[in-house]
């Protein structure tokens, strides 16, 4: 048995934690720059707005004027999320951290009373990691996944739904539409659709063979999930990954080298301290940079990628990728982003020894283990490449209204009025 | 170079270049303050206190509280409670079967659907006396 429990406009209710006038407002939280809307409360949805609308032009709408926009906070979301995760841990023998806001737990052989644990599950989430979750229950994880969304859509209900007994699932499964279904991608709906086939109990009328043929055994998989057969295992490890990525798009648009140099530098010492926390070494590394493809700005796009020596030395990696970019970067253009990936990810114990090494291992590991160590203790940035210019440089991130790291600043924390 | 050579300076007591140091089976780790403080733990919130109402009660203007969202509402505690401007600091009551808020000058009022008890102050830290 499955639950999934999934925090109710997460990023919004984030905010809200800390801030007690946004409570019953419409509330949107943008993505980075303040592009785009990516979380939204029901009163942000009641509105009309929809999910992925840039919000400068969103904004200037007379019906959305009441709407709070909020930049996306990263550092307190993750925070709330491992928050959530811990009261959850306390209660359920495993949870699966599925996403930032969506954990699956496994509640095999736990002799109780599901949907009355569920909802003393959620009280104690929303009064210790402050977030307002719904909470679905299944023999797989696609029907709790389908049954949390089931929860989600009765706004006044109890914010449980329970499909694991067949006869529910059979009278829900007649009026639920196959796109709320997990896995079930809009090319497939729409393929299901011109057959008739719209709802889940009709799909699974379909023969398994028909099932197969049509959407691949990744389809045949979803269609014995929702029969209650498991194929979706439990996971308690993240993936090992299988590229990295630092990218961003600019506050305002770069002319100049150094502009572009600064934010390589700075991007490269992200993602190679992201690598050395998951243990990987990268092997090959794409450096990229485009113009605005939607203004009129004279366009220029171009990326280069090469192989590395395998490492994770920020020193040497920030050396192979400035090369690169230089070698891309032509003056007279207003680039709107750039970013580094890299491709070839191993695990560190897996990488061969170099034959013709540049870089002695041992002093490296040591120097990025003080760099770490430093920055985590002191602060990021505290001790950084040449070039790597604080947040301010201009180039950095847009975030007009950023709320506090309340919970991971010293100078940030909640202040409370003694009255 | 000058900076990271300080920071990695590991002398505990114990390995010494000289008279071979009689600390050295016996040396332990400081003091962990924030181990104490526990601050992983998923319910506490530390919050920063603005103004003097709570003086009389030991709590200073600019003191750092440790809040417990996962604490029960106890009569006479002091509690952080969200009000629909803002967070306060105010000690809670328990009275004719409801719960009140009793801030210092003033009336007690009931905890009403718009007030809501958001966590009860358990530690305080204070870095300056």
């Amino acid at each position: 048995m499955f639950g999934l429990i999934d925090g109710n406009s997460f990023y919004c209710s984030c905010e809200r934690a800390f801030d007690p006038t946004l409570r019953n407002k419409p509330v949107v939280v943008l993505s980075n720059n303040d592009g785009c809307v990516i979380a939204r409360t029901h009163e942000a949805k009641d509105l009309g707005l929809k999910m992925g609308e840039p919000w400068h032009l969103a904004k200037k709408r007379p019906e959305f004027r009441t709407i709070i926009a909020k930049s996306s906070n990263y550092a307190l979301y993750g925070d709330m999320s491992r928050r959530m995760y811990q009261v959850l841990t306390d209660h359920a023998p495993r949870v699966e951290p599925y996403s930032i806001d969506e954990m699956f737990l496994d509640l095999k052989g736990m002799n109780i009373d599901v949907v009355k644990w569920s909802s003393d599950l959620r009280s104690k989430v929303r009064r210790i990691a402050k977030i307002p979750t719904c909470v679905g229950i299944g023999q797989t994880k696609t029907i709790a996944k389908l049954a949390n969304a089931v929860a989600k859509m009765d706004r006044n209900g109890s914010g449980v739904c329970d499909l694991s007994s067949p006869e529910t699932r059979k009278v829900a499964y007649q009026s639920i539409p196959l796109e709320k279904v997990w896995g079930m991608g809009r090319a497939s709906v729409k393929k299901l659709e011109a057959m008739k086939i719209l709802t889940v109990s009709d799909f699974l009328t379909m023969p398994e063979d028909h099932v197969r043929e049509m959407l691949t055994v990744t389809g045949l998989r979803t269609y014995k999930e929702l029969q209650g057969l498991s194929c979706h295992a439990f996971s308690l490890t993240a993936p090992t990954k299988k590229s990295l990525a630092c990218t961003r798009s600019f506050g305002r648009a770069i002319t100049e080298w150094e502009d572009m140099r600064q934010a390589i530098v700075t991007y490269v010492s992200r993602a190679a301290e992201k690598m050395r926390r998951h243990n990987l070494s990268g092997a090959a590394m794409q450096v990229f940079m485009h113009t605005n493809r939607f203004n009129n700005d004279p366009s220029y796009a171009n990326q280069v990628t090469f192989q590395i020596e395998p490492t994770d030395d920020t020193f040497a990696l920030i050396s192979s990728a400035t090369k690169a970019a230089r070698s891309i970067f032509r003056q007279g253009y207003r680039y709107s982003k750039a970013g580094i990936v890299f491709v070839d990810l191993f695990l560190k114990a897996e990488v061969p020894a170099q034959m013709f090494s540049t870089i002695d291992p041992i002093k490296s590991a040591k120097l990025m283990n003080a760099l770490d160590s430093v920055n985590l203790k002191y602060g990021r940035n505290t001790i950084t490449a040449g070039g790597v210019l604080p947040e301010s440089g201009g180039w950095s991130m847009k975030r007009g209204n950023l709320s506090p790291s309340y919970t991971t600043q010293f100078e940030d924390m909640m202040s409370v009025i003694a009255i | 170079m000058f900076m990271l050579r300080s920071f990695m300076n590991t002398y505990q007591g114990d390995e010494t270049t000289g008279f071979q140091s009689p600390a050295q089976d016996y040396i332990e780790q400081i003091i962990n303050l924030a181990e104490k403080l526990d601050l992983r733990k998923p319910n506490l919130y530390p919050v920063r206190v603005k103004g003097q109402a709570l003086t009389e009660r030991g709590i200073r203007d600019g003191d750092i509280l440790i809040a417990n969202a996962a604490a029960d509402p106890i009569h006479g505690k002091v509690c952080v409670a969200m009000l629909l401007e803002e967070p306060i600091l105010a000690t809670l009551l328990f009275r004719q079967g409801i719960w009140w808020l009793q801030p210092s000058r003033k009336d007690a009022f009931p905890v009403s659907e718009q007030i809501e008890v958001w966590a009860i102050i358990e530690t305080l830290v204070r870095l300056k006396i």
